[in-house]
């Protein structure tokens, strides 16, 4: 599936409950995400996610518990409900991320980054085969914004990321403000990052907001997208135009006009019209 | 330097559970890492009680982070509520907060170890002078004003 990541979507935003009415009034609207793990297996979907469908609106379900770089095999039966989201909501994909949630009978709560070695890149090919193998769409994989890093990296990010890809067919969501925000904080250059990663890998692109806290860029979903993340959507789509790019947003959810600004700026950068 | 299942477990217990830091990793980092777990971990309490959030103001953040430093989530709801339980038990439970845990503990078994189930009979809770009747699931509170 290298280098045919599907049709082209535009520019969207992630469904969440809080916001349906604000999504569903999005005349251009043609791709959103919803995450997986808030969704029963068997179904129904919500309302105002059905509705989205029958508009012809792709829904893409974005798992955010599977813990695929967890050294232990994946959940069979977080896989199996992930994989009926998928079909439930006739997704042209599904994704995941490069990170692990749970280790040792603990939930870390959040996604944490895996050390870059050799060891983990096995462990996070063999679960991603173990979900691919009851998916029926291609699986998108999520590079995260990490706090810290492992002190024991045998890979740099771009390899790290690539070997996962190459060896699992994976498509790549890039997340463009995780780039910003891993670049910042390590003090390297992100545009440098874009460079060296398979763009034309690409199923689609998150973009979302973040402030920085202790000294730290924290990516927090909370807050306004930063002209800094919406240039970098910029340099990526002069490398390489996605087929989508979405906006996430997770709470302390500002006015419509705020959010819809958000929506047509990345809209500018990115070139694909207006959806508002 | 051990497996990656022991290691990433070893990570976990530092964030979540106040074990020591594995070697290697920058302290103030993870420090970072683990007060913003606490602070997403806090809403998600926040969500599930939200008057347990409000009534503390600016204790909330605090109180919660001490007491989550050294025990890992169950859950927004339980985490909640053992904390509510905890501070009802010394005597610093706001009074909204404190109606708040009687309307929960109305309609629900919760034993603190096992996930909290449905009351199928009536029960009677209180909290200070307000009293909360749950019957097949419809809660009342009963404010009782004496002279």
């Amino acid at each position: 599936m290298t280098g045919n990541p599907g049709p082209t979507y535009g520019v969207g935003i992630g469904w969440r409950p809080e916001i349906a009415g604000f999504v569903a009034d999005l005349p251009g609207l043609r791709f959103t995400e919803v995450i997986a793990e808030s969704l029963p297996g068997g179904g129904p979907l919500p309302p105002a996610l059905a509705a989205l469908r029958a508009r012809g609106v792709a829904v893409v379900p974005h798992g955010v518990r599977l813990s695929l770089g967890g050294a232990e095999p994946v959940d069979p039966a977080r896989v199996r409900h992930f994989a009926e989201v998928a079909e439930l909501l006739g997704a042209p994909l599904a994704s995941e991320h490069i990170a692990f949630v749970r280790a040792g009978g603990l939930e870390a709560g959040h996604l944490l980054p895996l050390p870059r070695t050799r060891e983990a890149v096995d462990a996070m090919v063999a679960n991603v085969r173990r979900v691919q193998a009851e998916l029926a769409v291609p699986l998108a994989l999520e590079p995260i914004a990490a706090i810290f890093d492992w002190p024991d990296d045998e890979l740099d990010e771009a390899g790290f990321i690539t070997e996962i890809l190459d060896r699992t067919g994976a498509l790549l969501l890039l997340d463009v403000a995780n780039v910003y925000a891993n670049a910042r904080n390590r003090g390297t250059d992100p545009v440098a990052l874009l460079d060296r990663l398979p763009l034309e890998r690409i199923g689609y692109v998150h973009v979302a907001g973040g402030r920085a806290h202790d000294g730290i860029y924290h990516d927090t979903h909370t807050d306004p997208v930063p002209d800094a993340v919406l240039d970098l959507v910029t340099e990526l789509c002069a490398r390489h135009r996605p087929p989508a790019l979405l906006l996430e947003r997770d709470g302390d959810y500002p006015p419509a006009a705020a959010l819809r600004g958000e929506l047509d700026a990345i809209a500018e950068a990115s070139g694909y019209p207006t959806i508002t | 330097m051990g497996s990656l299942a022991d290691r990433q477990a070893a990570l976990v217990a530092t964030l979540v559970a106040g074990a020591p830091l594995p070697p290697g990793f920058d302290d103030r980092l993870v420090g970072v890492a683990r007060s913003a777990l606490l602070r997403k971990r806090a809403g998600e309490v926040a969500r599930h009680w939200p008057m347990l959030a409000a009534t503390l103001q600016d204790r909330w953040l605090p109180v919660f982070a001490d007491w989550a430093a050294v025990r890992p989530t169950r859950g927004g709801l339980r985490d909640g509520w053992d904390l509510a339980r905890q501070l009802a038990a010394a005597g610093d439970l706001p009074t909204a907060a404190a109606e708040e845990l009687a309307v929960r503990e109305a309609g629900w078994r919760y034993d603190g170890t096992t996930a909290p189930r449905r009351r199928r009979w009536p029960a009677l809770r209180h909290a200070g002078r307000t009293w909360v009747l749950q019957v097949a699931g419809r809660v009342w509170t009963l404010p009782l004003h004496r002279r």
